[in-house]
Formats: structure tokens, C-alpha cells, sequence
């Protein structure tokens, strides 16, 4: 018995050892993992003399969802192509839209960053400590070597994010101008009911919106007592109130974000504009006469989109364009709820409402959304070869091997105009697109052409395509001033405005406007915003800035 | 048939050194050790991370070599109005459930094992044990369905002619909601450690209050609650030492809540995942905050164990 609890104990130790040299492998292998790769650096510094590729290299990215976008490299001819092209292989590192900013901060705060990751973090205080404190690598200040990267970045609002002349991000660029974000909020709605209330003409004010939503509600075509207005995530709805009267307090959600205008002579974040106050009126006017779904503060994941297509919201307001449009509503919903309705015809997408002024504003954010780092540990020669990738990504050549495949195989060319060939998903033939496309940019532009199939129903395309032309026709980009949005200063740095949470507390408040805003108001200044004001003032001054 | 051997000592276990006494036992230290290992590895080993809310962090110095600033965390936490603010929801919210959910599963321990009949009262348990294993992220998509719009409040309100309401975006209301539904999926589970406290009681005793003439209730007075008051002491000290932990209850309120009910959700425990990961404040000043929510927990235990112990019942130290 006495042996057999000997053993048993000292098996039980033997575990426990076991599992703490276990726990300590991984770090282990790592650290050696950069030592091999150093060691390699030197012996093969030579050879890169001659092939800037010579040396086989691995790049670890903590991209989203790319562990399944690497799910088939061994039949995927397009990760192939490129990893041999650039001599490398890829360690994927999985994050999530769930967790991927937690899992970002947490890697920094832990030395175990990988050499490339996607964060939306300009502008928040994590990314001036990652600048500062060399936790991300700056890009060279001279990319003539990298000409298509130069062209990309090549923007006011990238080289706006420049620190001391540096750039330390390469930003995923999505739109090939700010015109664009007004497909970043787009509100569907439905035309069918519509007409069948009566309504004949498409609104063009807030008011004539407004009576459409009433109309259709009263009559309640289908029998479902639809609500009004709702939304695909309650983040968006500054995106669209602030159009009636304040477009420039239009912001991404990020709290960092907000943009400056100037107001009897002093610069301001715009949220805090004279102009709000007739937004928030407006919206709360709204809410008041029913047209607001009273449950848009609780809806969550794709609710708002089964709403909508269940034909319990007269109209939505979402993000992603006419993409989402396509995807979310007609192909996962709408085809299946009304298989023998043209979708086209029963929705349409609102125009840019008249704002107070009588100008149509689009709201406006960033041409693009998130950016790429490079891990502030990563040799010269590596960040040489990650340049090199994201130079070809942005190339003409590598646009067409991402966007449509492999030439010959997938598409052809006639002159400019390109020809598809194959016709099956190309995610399914070349998972690794899930990454490739999305690596540098997420190049969204491209969508708006009838050539390109990514809308893959060609009327919800030419919806498309026409909404963003007539947008560019006829609206305007509110004015506001892209440096301040950048400036640090010491409050500023530590300040966010979640306005959507603002609206929304107002669209809630049992109080009036004025006191519900007021209240709000209040609460900022107890975080500084008067001295916020004041030091971005004075910077503003200092850097010549009217 | 081997039998094992006593180790034989030349002097007396009593009389023998620490050491001669861990070595008699050293079996027993060694089922120990997995434990104390792991107390060492995850509890003991992390603490020196608290240091953080002394220090501003730096990503390149890590938390050791990171700077010492005194209590300039600590100070510009009293001047957060976010903090103040999720501070005096996580008391009023831990107080509340506390107060209001502490006696449901003693008194649902004792109404089940009132029941005469063993198959319903099993039925019972099991309806009201189940809400503890469905996740918080699951139960809040239930339990926002239940109160949107269209749901079966509304709907049961709409039949008697009243107001819809919508407790989930409506500051005065959000609380109500938080504890009824805290007491739904916990106190089933909650009130198994006093059923097997109930199990416990010898029947002699009720049995000779019956002969008596002891009516129910008065057997559940004189004989049922003090047999269980130990046991309920125990778990008041436990539960007043985990109560802002459990009146945070990240998981329930995370998902239920939004930002027009911050005024009165916000806790502590949101307030630092919030903040840390939405606004990305510094790690050294939300460990600075989690710090102080520690200390008040400890505070608390003390001063409840000092209570319950001054009122005759048994403490846990």
C-alpha cells in the first residue's frame, strides 16, 4: 500500500513538473525561434546581396480570421504564388472581430507581439504609447523602394497621421475619397410599402422621410405592425442624425475620432457645435411620433437586418454599403423570405436628406479603417520583405491577382476592361483571398464598377453604382480640419467622445433635449474638455493652424 | 496479503521535529503540494502585478521595471467622474442583490423541503437549478426578447390595456431587472447547499415537535431555521466577502446593459473593461482601480466575519 501511495505521489509530482516546463515551452521556442532567425540574418546577409529574396523568412500576422483563410495552402495556387514570390511562409495568429483589440493589447503588454497585426488604433492612447515607446516599427522615411506603397499612402489624411515625420502604420485603406463614407451608413428602405401608402416620390427632406415612415407604419401593409426606423448596430446612429444639422460630429464609433471645426473664432470638436442642438431635435422629434424602433439600443448581432427582412422595419440603417445590402439582407434573408420578389424593386436606399442649410451632407469619417503594424522587434531585412509584400498588394498586378485571380485561369483582359472567367466563388478555389485582399487594404472602391462581381447580384450593384455616382454629384463634404483630429496634446490624448452613446441618451431621456444635452455636456467638461479647448487652441496657434 | 508499514520512530511523534513530522506525513504533503503549487502559480506568483497601481506602465520596462509614480493613479481616480460613478453602482447594485437575494434560497430550500411528494419536488429543483448552467450571453438574449417590444411583458401589457415599457433602456427600471433576474438564475443553485443542511436536521426532533402540537410554520421557526442559521451565517460572510464581485457581475450586466443606462450599470467591472479595451487607458491605472475594489471586498469579509462572529455564530477565521 505504502509503495503504491509513493507512486501515485510521485507520479503526481512528475505531472506537476512536467506541466510547468510545459507552460514555460512556448515562450522558450519563441526566444529561440528569433535567435535562429538572427543567426540565419547574418549567415545569408550575403546571398540577399543578390536575391533581396534569398533568405526564406516567416512572418507571423494577426490578421481577422485568417486561420481560415490559411485553412488550404497546400491547393491554394494564388498563397503559393505569392508566399513563393517573396520567399516566405506565413504563422497565422487568429483574432476575431470579438476579441481582437483585448488580444492586441494584451500581446503588447507581454513582449509578444507578432511582426504584422490589424488594429483600429490611431488616435487612441495605446497608440501614442506604441509610438513612443518603440513598441511599433516606423516605416522608412524614404519608400522610393517600395513606388506603389509611396502612391498609397500618398493621401492628406494618411500623411496627416505622420509622428516627427514618421509614419508608424500602414492605414487599410477603404475609399478612394471621403465621398464614399456615405456608404459606411446607408439606409435601406421599403419602396414597396411605401408606394402602396401612397408615397410616390423618393424624400428628399427629413420631413418627407419622416411622413414616409408614418405612412407606411399606419397602414402597415403586410399585417406585421413594422416599426420604424432601426439599425443594424445602435453605434451608427450619428451617422445619420447629425446629417440634419451638425455633419462633422459624424464619427466611427472609436471615441477617437472627432473632428474640429471652428466656432466664433475657437476650434471645437464639432459633437459640441451650435448645430447640434437641431440634430438632437430632430432626431428626438423622431422618437417622439413612434418612428424610431424603441428597442435600437438593444439590438445586437444581426438583428436589425432580421427586422428588416422579416418586414418588421420599414427601414434600416447599416453599415458596409451596398455589399451589406446584398449579403445581409437579400442573399442571407430577403431571398428567403421573399423568394419571388425582386429586392430592387421593393428597396431602395435614402439619398442624402436636405440638411437645415439645404445642402445634402454625406457623413464622414476616414478613407480608411484600421491599419497594419509592424512589431517594433522585427529586423531591418524583414521589415525590407513586409514592404516589399504590401508594395505588391497595392500594385496594379497584385489588385488583379487578389480581386479576380489568376489571369488567364480566372479573368481575362481586354484592354482595360477586365473579363471574368471563372464564375464559382473565388474563396473557395483561393481561401488565402480572405487575407490577401484585406492584408493592405480593403479597397472597397473597386466594388462600385459593374465589371467587378463582388456584389454579385448585378441590380443591387447598378443601385450601387448609381447611389455613389449621385452622391458625388450632389453632396457635400462637411468642412473640418484633419490635423486637429491627429494633434496631441495632454488631455486630448486621454479624451473620447462616444457620441452614438450621446444620441442615444438623448433619444432615451425622459428629460427635454435641452437638459438631457446639457447634462451631457456637463459631464464632459468634468473630463476636461474645456481644457482640452484650450490646449488645442493654443497648439493650433503655435503650429499656424486658421 | 502485504499489509503497509507505520514508519516506527525512535522517539514519539510528539516529541519529534517539524521536519520528523513532515517526513511521517509526507504522503499527505504530497497530495498537498499540487495544491499549494497551484496557489503559489496563480494566486500568490501574479500578485506582484498590483505594483502596477503605483506605476505608469511602459510596454518596453514591463511591470517590474515600469515607473513608479505614487498614488497619481489613485488620485486621478477620485477626479474620473466615470469611476466615481461606476463605484457608487457597483455598492447600490452588491447591497441590493445581497439584501434582496440572500433570503430566497433559504426560503426555497425550505418550501421544497416542505414538499411531501418526492418526484414533484425534484421536478421543482431541477426547474429552478437549470437558469444556472445557461450562460449570461445566452440568458440576456432571452431575457431581451422577453422585454423588447414585442415581447411577452409587452404583450401581457398590451391585453390590460397599459403602457409598453422598456425597462432594459430606462435608467429607473434597469436595476429591477438586474436583480430579479440575478434571483432567476441563481437562487436554485444557491439553495442546494441548504437543502443538504435541511437533510441534516434530525427527524427525531421534528417529529417530537409534531407530538407537541408544533404546527408547520412553527417547526420551520424553532426547529428548521436554527439548525440552518450556521449554515446561512457561513454563506452571508462569504457572500459579503465576494459581494462586489458579485454585485459587479460582469458577465450578467455586460450583456444586458447600454449606454443609456451607464448612469446607474456602469460598475467597476465594466468600467475597467471598458475602458482598458474600448478607450485603452492605462493598465496601471485599472489595475489601480481593481486594487481598490480588492481591498473594499477584504474590508468587508473582515468586518462581516467580526459581525457574525459577535453575534454567536461561527466565522470562517
Amino acid at each position: 500500500m505504502g509503495k503504491i501511495k509513493g507512486l501515485v505521489s510521485s507520479l503526481l509530482l512528475l505531472f506537476i513538473l512536467v506541466a510547468i516546463v510545459g507552460c514555460g515551452g512556448n515562450k522558450r521556442a519563441t526566444e529561440d525561434g528569433h535567435e535562429q532567425t538572427s543567426n540565419l540574418n547574418e549567415k545569408e546577409g550575403e546571398k540577399s546581396k543578390e536575391n533581396p529574396f534569398a533568405e526564406a523568412m516567416e512572418l507571423s500576422i494577426a490578421v481577422w480570421d485568417i486561420e481560415s483563410s490559411l485553412s488550404d495552402t497546400e491547393n491554394d495556387e494564388i498563397y503559393k504564388m505569392i508566399t513563393e514570390k517573396f520567399n516566405i511562409s506565413i504563422k497565422p495568429l487568429g483574432i476575431t472581430w470579438d476579441d481582437y483589440a483585448q488580444k492586441i493589447q494584451m500581446w503588447a503588454a507581454s513582449n509578444q507581439l507578432p511582426d504584422i497585426f490589424s488594429i483600429d488604433a490611431v488616435g487612441s492612447q495605446y497608440y501614442r504609447k506604441w509610438v513612443t515607446q518603440g513598441i511599433v516599427k516606423a516605416l522608412p522615411e524614404d519608400l522610393s523602394k517600395y513606388p506603389y506603397l509611396k502612391e498609397y499612402l500618398n493621401t492628406d489624411d494618411i500623411m496627416g497621421l505622420k509622428e516627427n515625420g514618421k509614419l508608424f502604420a500602414i492605414p487599410r485603406k477603404t475609399w478612394e475619397s471621403l465621398k464614399y463614407n456615405s456608404l459606411d451608413r446607408v439606409i435601406a428602405y421599403r419602396w414597396d410599402w411605401a408606394k402602396a401608402a401612397g408615397i410616390e416620390k423618393e424624400p428628399e427632406t427629413w420631413e418627407e422621410f419622416s411622413a414616409l415612415l408614418k405612412a407606411v407604419m399606419e397602414k402597415n401593409p403586410e399585417g406585421t405592425q413594422p416599426v420604424g426606423l432601426t439599425a443594424g448596430n445602435v453605434k451608427l446612429i450619428g451617422g445619420f442624425f447629425w446629417l440634419y444639422s451638425n455633419p462633422a460630429a459624424t464619427s466611427d464609433g472609436s471615441g477617437n475620432d472627432f473632428k474640429w471645426i471652428k466656432e466664433d473664432g475657437k476650434f471645437i470638436p464639432a459633437v459640441f457645435s451650435k448645430g447640434a442642438l437641431s440634430a438632437l431635435n430632430n432626431m428626438k422629434d423622431m422618437n417622439k411620433q413612434g418612428l424610431i424602433d424603441p428597442d435600437i439600443g438593444l439590438i445586437k448581432g444581426d438583428q436589425g437586418y432580421d427586422k428588416f427582412a422579416s418586414g418588421k422595419a420599414v427601414a434600416i440603417l447599416h453599415a458596409g454599403g451596398f455589399l451589406n445590402s446584398y449579403k445581409k439582407i437579400l442573399k442571407e434573408r430577403w431571398s428567403k423570405i421573399y423568394p419571388d420578389n425582386q429586392f430592387m424593386d421593393s428597396v431602395k436606399v435614402l439619398k442624402p436628406l436636405k440638411s437645415v442649410d439645404g445642402k445634402r451632407y454625406h457623413p464622414v469619417f476616414k478613407t480608411y479603417w484600421s491599419e497594419s503594424y509592424f512589431s517594433g522587434k522585427i529586423s531591418e531585412q524583414k521589415m525590407d520583405r513586409i514592404l516589399s509584400l504590401y508594395d505588391f498588394l497595392v500594385s496594379k498586378e497584385g489588385r488583379e491577382l487578389v480581386w479576380y485571380g489568376i489571369k488567364d485561369a480566372d479573368y481575362g483582359k481586354s484592354g482595360e476592361t477586365i473579363e471574368i472567367i471563372e464564375t464559382e466563388p473565388l474563396y473557395d478555389k483561393y481561401p488565402s483571398l480572405g487575407l490577401f485582399q484585406t492584408l493592405a487594404e480593403w479597397n472597397l472602391t473597386d466594388n462600385y464598377d459593374m465589371n467587378n462581381p463582388a456584389i454579385a447580384d448585378p441590380d443591387v450593384r447598378k443601385a450601387g453604382v448609381e447611389y455613389i455616382d449621385w452622391v458625388k454629384q450632389n453632396t457635400v463634404t462637411p468642412e473640418f480640419d484633419i490635423r486637429l483630429t491627429y494633434m496631441s496634446t495632454p488631455t486630448k490624448d486621454k479624451f473620447t467622445v462616444f457620441d452614438h452613446d450621446d444620441l442615444l441618451n438623448v433619444l432615451l431621456s425622459k428629460k427635454s433635449t435641452e437638459e438631457a444635452w446639457e447634462q451631457i455636456i456637463e459631464s464632459y467638461k468634468a473630463k476636461g474638455l474645456d481644457k482640452m479647448i484650450e490646449e488645442v487652441n493654443l497648439k493650433a496657434k503655435e503650429l499656424g493652424i486658421e | 496479503m502485504k499489509t503497509s508499514r507505520i514508519p516506527v520512530f525512535k522517539t514519539s511523534l510528539k516529541d519529534s521535529s517539524i521536519a520528523g513530522k513532515i517526513f511521517f506525513y509526507r504522503y499527505f504533503y504530497l497530495m498537498l503540494l499540487p495544491v499549494v503549487i497551484w496557489y503559489f502559480v496563480f494566486s500568490y506568483t501574479p500578485m506582484y502585478g498590483i505594483t502596477l497601481a503605483f506605476k505608469s506602465f511602459n510596454y518596453n520596462e514591463g511591470i517590474i521595471g515600469s515607473p513608479w509614480i505614487g498614488f497619481q493613479n489613485f488620485l486621478d481616480m477620485v477626479k474620473d467622474p466615470g469611476f466615481i460613478s461606476a463605484f457608487k453602482n457597483t455598492l447600490i447594485i452588491s447591497f441590493c442583490k445581497l439584501l434582496i437575494h440572500f433570503p430566497v434560497p433559504i426560503i426555497l430550500s425550505i418550501l421544497l423541503n416542505e414538499m411531501t411528494r418526492r418526484r414533484l419536488k425534484k421536478v421543482y429543483q431541477t426547474i429552478f437549478t437549470f437558469p444556472h448552467f445557461i450562460s449570461w450571453v445566452v440568458m440576456s438574449g432571452i431575457i431581451i426578447s422577453i422585454l423588447s417590444k414585442d415581447g411577452i411583458v409587452n404583450q401581457i401589457i398590451s391585453v390590460f390595456g397599459g403602457d409598453a415599457v422598456s425597462p432594459l433602456v430606462t435608467s429607473s427600471q434597469f436595476r429591477t431587472v438586474i436583480y430579479t433576474t440575478h434571483i432567476w438564475k441563481q437562487m436554485g443553485w444557491d439553495s442546494i447547499i441548504y437543502l443538504a443542511a435541511l437533510a441534516n436536521i434530525n427527524p427525531e426532533l421534528l417529529e417530537a415537535a409534531s407530538i407537541d402540537g408544533a404546527g408547520r410554520f412553527q417547526k420551520i421557526m424553532h426547529i428548521t431555521w436554527p439548525c440552518i442559521r450556521g449554515t446561512a451565517a457561513i454563506l452571508l460572510i462569504l457572500q459579503i466577502g465576494l459581494m462586489l464581485n458579485i454585485g459587479s457581475g460582469f458577465d450578467q450586466i455586460f450583456n444586458l446593459y447600454n449606454s443609456s443606462v451607464y448612469d446607474v450599470a456602469d460598475t467597476i467591472d465594466t468600467f475597467i473593461f471598458r475602458t482598458t479595451f474600448t478607450i485603452g487607458s492605462d493598465f496601471g491605472y485599472m489595475t489601480a482601480v481593481g486594487l481598490v475594489k480588492s481591498v473594499i471586498n477584504l474590508l468587508l469579509l473582515i468586518t462581516a466575519n467580526y459581525t457574525v462572529r459577535k453575534l454567536g455564530e461561527q466565522g470562517i477565521f
